[in-house]
């Protein structure tokens, strides 16, 4: 793994969802996205390292929500997913949409559950929609994002798919 | 091994105070504040059909824009100004006066607290006393400052005990909500006319004034069903509380600056 180069790009991410995207209500989530990207494409430790510097980002721009449930639920999530890639590949373009998906949803969820149990943070209205959409929106654009992060982190995402025969 | 250490900080993150980790999010702001209102501004260019022939030139415009946002800022200083001296027509030593608009107030039946607008996140803290058309309508029962709201304990709420005096006399006692639309004081060594004002008392750190404030009239006297020599008294609150659109937070001993 290319550090400088993960790091740059978790901040490039991070400050366009925080700045450029914020202004809609419901958006592809771009940390999400590259929390499943390094999962999918990172050696397991690599993954752990990443999604829990992927949720500490995602918690700095996560206000109202305090800081903490990001960590734990990206940090939980991409690990696990991380494990799965071992056992079930996530090559095809619609399983990682569909890994988005469940681990927005899945994430989503923990991270106000976490908010609301120890912090007591009120739950905002229409949160489990807003979940949802942000997954599918995340489902839909992320598989589409996986190229060019790849061109920049130099990761080659062809290398295991399987030669046809001929 | 690697995953419990990370785990292991994500729990310290969370456990740790609001007040420690929002510096976190607040100095990424700070630090990134550029970019982050770069974006917004490419954000809202995109999203504007704007024709170049209806802009005044860049300068031109933004002078006349804050220009407009320093006239708004004013009117509502002035507001502020005006509502706050509503409410502190007379002088308490050692205390201040926080105004703060209703956000959800009962609306039909017995409903026994309100959530108020507070947005300055200073300050406010559990129990403190809420004034509402010059009279004592509750006290702080949350504060909830990542929403820059409160929630405000109502006289009638059931849990609500304040010490009151009664006419003026000197007849002390503590009012109790029943959560109804009525508080009742229970008790009481002689008979109550209707109609006489119920005043909340001095509580310590809380309500530190030298005069009591009012805070309801007594409805009702009826001898109490166990012990027949004693008296309960019913009050009602002595303001609307549906009607009521800001109330005023007393705060002791604020901090300077």
């Amino acid at each position: 793994m290319r550090w400088l180069r993960f790091a740059i790009l978790i901040l490039v991410a991070t400050i366009v969802q925080k700045g450029m995207l914020a202004r809609w209500d419901y958006k592809p989530d771009l940390l999400l996205i590259l929390l499943v990207f390094f999962s999918v494409y990172s050696h397991p430790s690599e993954a752990i390292i990443g999604s829990f510097t992927i949720g500490f980002a995602a918690d700095l721009i996560g206000s109202p929500l305090p800081m903490g449930p990001h960590v734990i639920s990206f940090g939980l999530f991409g690990t696990l997913l991380a494990y799965i890639h071992r056992v079930v590949a996530i090559r095809r373009k619609s399983y990682q949409a569909l890994a988005i998906l469940i681990t927005g949803c899945v994430a989503g969820a923990l991270v106000y559950f976490l908010a609301f149990m120890i912090k007591r943070e009120p739950l905002p209205e229409r949160v489990f929609v807003t979940i949802l959409l942000t997954s599918i929106f995340s489902g839909v654009v992320g598989p589409f994002l996986f190229p060019p992060a790849a061109y920049c982190m130099g990761i080659e995402t062809n290398r295991f798919q399987r030669r046809s025969r001929r | 091994m690697l995953f419990t250490w990370f785990m292991l900080a994500g729990c310290i993150l969370l456990f740790a105070p609001q007040s420690f980790t929002g510096k976190f999010q607040l100095a990424f702001v700070d630090v990134f504040r550029w970019p982050l209102s770069l974006g917004g501004n490419v954000a809202l260019t995109a999203r504007t059909q704007q024709s170049a022939g209806e802009n005044l030139g860049g300068g031109e415009q933004r002078l006349l824009n804050v220009i407009a946002n320093l006239e708004q800022t004013v009117a509502e200083y002035r507001r502020q100004f005006q509502k706050q001296h509503k409410y502190t027509p007379y002088v308490w030593e050692g205390a201040d006066v926080t105004v703060a608009a209703v956000i959800e107030r009962p609306v039909d039946g017995p409903s026994n607290e309100l959530t108020i607008d507070y947005r300055k996140r200073i300050g406010l803290a559990k129990g403190q006393y809420v004034l509402g058309g010059e009279s004592i309508i509750g006290t702080i029962s949350d504060v909830f400052p990542q929403l820059g709201t409160a929630r405000v304990k109502l006289i009638t709420d059931f849990t609500s005990q304040i010490p009151v005096k009664i006419g003026n006399g000197n007849l002390r006692n503590i009012m109790k909500g029943t959560d109804g639309n009525v508080a009742v004081i229970e008790q009481v060594k002689t008979k109550i006319d209707v109609g006489e004002r119920v005043f909340a008392l001095r509580k310590r750190g809380f309500l530190d004034l030298d005069a009591p404030i009012v805070t309801g009239r007594v409805s009702r006297c009826e001898r109490n069903q166990k012990e027949a020599s004693v008296w309960d008294v019913t009050v009602v609150p002595v303001c609307d509380i549906r009607n009521i659109e800001d109330v005023a937070v007393i705060i002791m001993n604020p901090k300077a600056g």
